[in-house]
Order: C-alpha cells, then sequence, then structure tokens
C-alpha cells in the first residue's frame, strides 16, 4: 500500500455519514418503493407475489381506479393555491414597504402560520370554516375552503421572499422612470414585473411543489370528503398504504406516479435554484 | 422619503393591518376557546371573548362571594384545560417527545452536515463534483413522495415505531450541506493556511477556525432544523403506533378521534404546540428571515 492512501480517504469519512443517510432515504428508498410496487406488497408481512405492471394498470386504467379523480383534485387544488399566493403575495409585498412603520412586525405575523405546526393550524381552521357556513360539508366548498387554507398560512413566506426580489430592483430605474413621466401603473407593468419575473416564477413553482404534495389538512378536517371531493393524490397514496391491508404494492405505485408529475417542476425548480445560489 | 410611496402610506397601513387581523384571527380564536369551558365552548363556538364562567368566578372571588376558586384543591379554573391537558391528555409527554425529537435531529443535522460540507468546501479527492451532484439530486425527491419509500427502508432496518426510525432520515440533508458549503467557501483560505502554518491538522482547523467564524450559518441551519422537525406529522404518524412515542402533533391528530372530543382541551393542547416555536421564532426571527428569502426554505 503506497503512504498516504490512508489520508486520501479522510476526505471520505467526512462526507460518508451524511452521504449514506440523504441517499438511502431518497435513491435507496425510490428503488426499494419501485421494487414494492411491482409486487403485492403488504405493510407487516412483506412481498406476496411479483404482480409486473399490474398496480400501475390498476391505478392508470381500471374502471373503479380513483387515481385520475385525485389527481384532477390534486390539480384544482394547485391551481387555486396558485391564484390564490400570487393574487395575495405580491400586494402584500408592495403594501408591506410602503408602510411607514411596524414592517418588522407585519412581517412578523404574517410569518407565524410558517412556523406553526399544520396539525394546529387545521385544528384551528376546521372550528372556522365550520362557523363560517358549514364550508367544509359541502362538496363544491371544500376544496376552495383547503385551498384558501394554503393560501393564508403561505401568505407571510411568499411575502418575505418577493420582498427581498423587490429590495434587488435598482431604484434608479424607478426616477428613471418618473423623469420620463411614468405613472404608478407604469412603473409596475413596466419595471417592478419584468424585474420581478425570476421571483415569481420561483413563488409559482415552489407553491406547485408543495401543494401537490398537500396532505396535513386534508387528512385532519375532511378525510377526503364530502363525497370524495377532497381526496388529494398524498392523501390516497396515505391511505392505501396505511389503512388497507397488502395495498403496500399499490401505493408505492401511485407515490412512483406522482414522482413523475412532480418531477417535471422540481427540475424547473432546480434550475432557478442553482441560478439563484450562483448570483448569492 | 427615498422613493414616491404607491398610493398613500396611510392606506398601505390600513390595508396592512385588515390583513394583520385576519392573520391574527384564527390564533386569538385558538386562545380565546381555549380558556372556555366545554360547556361555553358547545353554547357559543364563534366568540373569541373568553370565558365567562372564569370571569364570573373571578369577580365573584373578589366580592367575597361564594366562588369556585374557594372549593377546596380547586385549580384555578382559567387553567383547567391547561392542566387537564396535561394530566389526562399526555400533553406533556407529547411535547418532551416533540422537544426530545428536534434536539436529536438538530444536533445530528449539524454535526453531520458540517463534516460532510467541510469536506466539500475544502478538500480534494476523487469523484467530488459527482458525489456534490448526486448530493443535490437527493433534493429532487418531494417529502410526500418519500413517505411509502422511507417506510419500506425504516422497514427494512427493522426501525419501525422505533425513536430511531422517528429521527434517523432527518440525521442529515442535502439542503443543509448545500448552505454550509456556500458559506465555508467564503471563508478566507488564507486564515487556514496560517492555521496550518500554526501546526494545526484538518480536525483541529473545521473546529478552532471554521466553526467560530461560521456561527450565523449554524444558528440558521439549526433553528430552521429545530423548526421543521417540531412540527414534523406525516413521517412518526406513518412510523410511530406505539402512543408513549407520538410526537405533540401526531397526539393532536389523535385527540380529534377520541369520542366527544374536548375541543377546549384541545386548542389549550395546541396553544402549548405552538407557543414554543412562536417565542424561538420571535427571539431569532433576525436568523431566520434572511436565511429563508436568500434560499427559498419551506418549513
Amino acid at each position: 500500500m503506497r503512504p498516504g492512501f490512508f489520508r486520501g480517504l479522510v476526505p471520505y469519512w467526512y462526507i460518508a455519514p451524511a452521504f449514506a443517510i440523504t441517499v438511502a432515504f431518497s435513491f435507496v428508498s425510490m428503488g426499494l418503493s419501485l421494487h414494492a410496487s411491482l409486487h403485492d406488497f403488504d405493510a407487516f408481512v412483506g412481498s406476496t407475489g411479483f404482480v409486473g405492471f399490474d398496480n400501475y394498470r390498476r391505478a392508470l386504467f381500471a374502471e373503479d381506479s380513483y387515481f385520475w379523480l385525485t389527481m384532477r383534485t390534486t390539480v384544482l387544488y394547485v391551481i387555486m393555491s396558485v391564484f390564490g399566493v400570487l393574487i395575495t403575495a405580491v400586494p402584500l409585498a408592495m403594501l408591506c414597504r410602503r408602510v411607514p412603520r411596524g414592517q418588522a412586525f407585519f412581517r412578523t405575523l404574517y410569518f407565524l402560520p410558517s412556523i406553526t405546526p399544520g396539525v394546529v393550524i387545521a385544528l384551528i381552521f376546521y372550528h372556522l370554516f365550520g362557523n363560517w357556513g358549514q364550508l367544509l360539508d359541502r362538496s363544491d366548498t371544500a376544496l376552495p375552503a383547503l385551498a384558501s387554507l394554503g393560501v393564508w398560512a403561505g401568505a407571510g413566506y411568499n411575502m418575505v421572499i418577493i420582498l427581498a426580489g423587490l429590495a434587488d430592483i435598482p431604484p434608479h430605474l424607478y426616477e428613471a422612470a418618473r423623469v420620463d413621466g411614468a405613472g404608478l401603473w407604469q412603473q409596475f407593468r413596466h419595471i417592478t414585473v419584468p424585474m420581478l419575473r425570476n421571483t415569481l416564477v420561483f413563488v409559482t413553482v415552489m407553491t406547485i411543489i408543495s401543494s401537490f404534495q398537500v396532505f396535513t389538512s386534508v387528512y385532519i378536517m375532511t378525510l377526503g370528503g364530502p363525497e370524495r371531493s377532497t381526496e388529494v393524490i398524498a392523501y390516497t397514496i396515505f391511505i392505501n398504504a396505511f389503512a388497507v391491508a397488502g395495498q403496500m404494492g399499490y401505493a408505492s405505485a401511485l407515490a412512483w406516479l406522482l414522482f413523475v408529475v412532480v418531477s417535471f417542476f422540481v427540475f424547473l425548480q432546480m434550475r432557478i435554484f442553482r441560478s439563484r445560489s450562483v448570483v448569492d | 422619503m427615498r422613493r414616491r410611496p404607491f398610493g398613500m402610506p396611510a392606506l398601505a397601513m390600513t390595508a396592512m393591518i385588515l390583513g394583520a387581523v385576519l392573520m391574527a384571527y384564527p390564533y386569538i380564536y385558538m386562545v380565546g376557546s381555549s380558556f372556555k369551558t366545554r360547556r361555553e365552548f358547545a353554547e357559543d363556538r364563534q366568540s373569541v371573548v373568553p370565558p365567562r364562567y372564569q370571569v364570573e368566578q373571578l369577580l365573584a372571588h373578589a366580592r367575597g362571594e361564594e366562588s369556585a376558586l374557594d372549593w377546596p384543591g380547586a385549580d384555578w379554573p382559567v387553567w383547567q384545560n391547561y392542566v387537564d391537558a396535561i394530566r389526562y391528555g399526555h400533553v406533556e409527554r407529547y411535547l418532551s417527545n416533540s422537544a426530545i425529537y428536534a434536539v436529536i435531529i438538530t444536533c445530528a443535522q449539524l454535526f453531520f452536515n458540517v463534516l460532510a460540507a467541510y469536506a466539500f468546501a475544502r478538500m480534494y479527492f476523487r469523484g467530488r463534483e459527482v458525489l456534490f451532484n448526486l448530493l443535490l439530486a437527493t433534493m429532487m425527491v418531494p417529502p410526500a413522495v418519500l413517505l411509502i419509500p422511507n417506510f419500506l427502508v425504516i422497514r427494512e432496518l427493522g426501525l419501525v415505531d422505533t425513536v430511531a426510525g422517528v429521527v434517523l432520515p432527518a440525521f442529515a440533508g442535502a439542503f443543509g450541506i448545500f448552505l454550509l458549503r456556500q458559506f465555508f467557501l467564503n471563508i478566507p483560505v488564507e486564515l487556514e493556511h496560517a492555521a496550518r502554518i500554526d501546526g494545526c491538522g484538518g480536525w483541529p482547523i473545521l473546529w478552532h477556525v471554521i466553526l467560530p467564524l461560521s456561527k450565523p450559518a449554524l444558528v440558521t441551519l439549526g433553528l430552521f432544523t429545530f423548526m421543521v422537525a417540531w412540527n414534523m406529522f406525516e413521517w412518526p404518524l406513518v412510523v410511530l403506533s406505539n402512543q408513549d412515542y407520538y410526537p405533540l402533533t401526531v397526539g393532536l391528530s389523535f385527540f380529534r378521534d377520541e369520542g366527544g372530543a374536548d375541543w377546549p382541551r384541545i386548542f389549550a393542547a395546541s396553544f402549548m404546540g405552538a407557543a414554543p416555536l412562536i417565542v424561538l421564532f420571535v427571539i431569532a426571527q433576525r436568523y431566520l428571515v434572511g436565511g429563508i428569502s436568500l434560499s427559498g426554505m419551506k418549513a
């Protein structure tokens, strides 16, 4: 063995524990679930036989499959969330900058839901939505109610990100525009929006990714009801995996289908994430 | 003012205050309801003003009339829901479980992430770029997708329904390593060279030179990890079946199922679960808000 061989190994010892954990709980686990998705699989018994792509076929093509229904519900939730976030967070951030005093106070208050356990928020709104007209008991209002809860909870977080984006716009652009006689709307339309584009794309993509995964509010408040109107994909996966015996393989197949859908947006996010970090 | 205000500041102020009421209302509702008796809550679910009953008892006590406060062994009735939540609702145990998980995860995450980040920032070894990109790629699998897969790993390891099963997946994270590495890269190499000339090796340099300079990054990551760990719900829900190991979030979710849920008591427990983080956040927010807007972390 040549001298320095062990010293050459030192860096690998530094990264080994972190690397093992992160890889085990991402790639390895996805591999295991791919394996499980090709089997009849039970959480306690394990595999009870290879079934090929039957679980996928069942989710995608079977007559009694709820996959497309839950996917549709999830996408509806995502769309409502994105619109809700964009029409609240941008005005909030712009207003917050104009407030003569107490900016820090508002930022703190608006941010609270981001650091409150989702279970607690869901338990509170379970009652509030009841008080405001049984919103969760009707299949046409339950999903919008859940989406509005998501928007409420994310408002401060998104506001903080947009505030940072606004702060990066050089003030002289506005000064120049004013010298040229541009009004407030024109300044917003031709300076704020284009300069904020990357931030808005980032916020949108982050909202899409996190809304695709919504679970806690559904689990606490509606259990997917009424009439399956709030059964989102993450909830379906959970129920199949842990509430129905022997459906772990099917649930794994659903998880992989969700992965494929969300991956598209995650790729987008990674590209933005990297370009941002280069700037930083 | 440097820039002309968009509309009048007064208008902005009014709008922000309205928004603030909207943000605060659910919290006020939680706290207000947590002081109601069960009957008061059943009769009036809407109001946030507390505790007619308690106020009456208090006033009676002040006037020297007969009051529940004078009953032998009576607890301070205002706190009754909190006392009951702790005494009969296992909230004490749930809270300490939450704290234990959060502390273990935060310590482990800081330790392992620092080691990896230092190696990626300062050491040269074969495959460094490939390994780092692989590490970043682990961030691309979203948590909800990983719920079942990670359960399968924990199942293979025989850690279902154990403390280790809850905390192990959070022992390290690509995001934290990325954050720390960025920070380490900005520390001048000359400082390390100087330490090396003074006879310091790899480990002491990390310990005595790098870490003291990295306090802001460590505090940000530590606080952030702690908050995420305290709030985690789906993962412990999936891994645990023994009630003794539940963190508060999971415990709360089961309160709801118990027949004829005692809502004021649930709100009391909820408030106790949310309060520590709110206090922590208010104290340390300058570390958090900056870090969040910088990097797009999400609690």
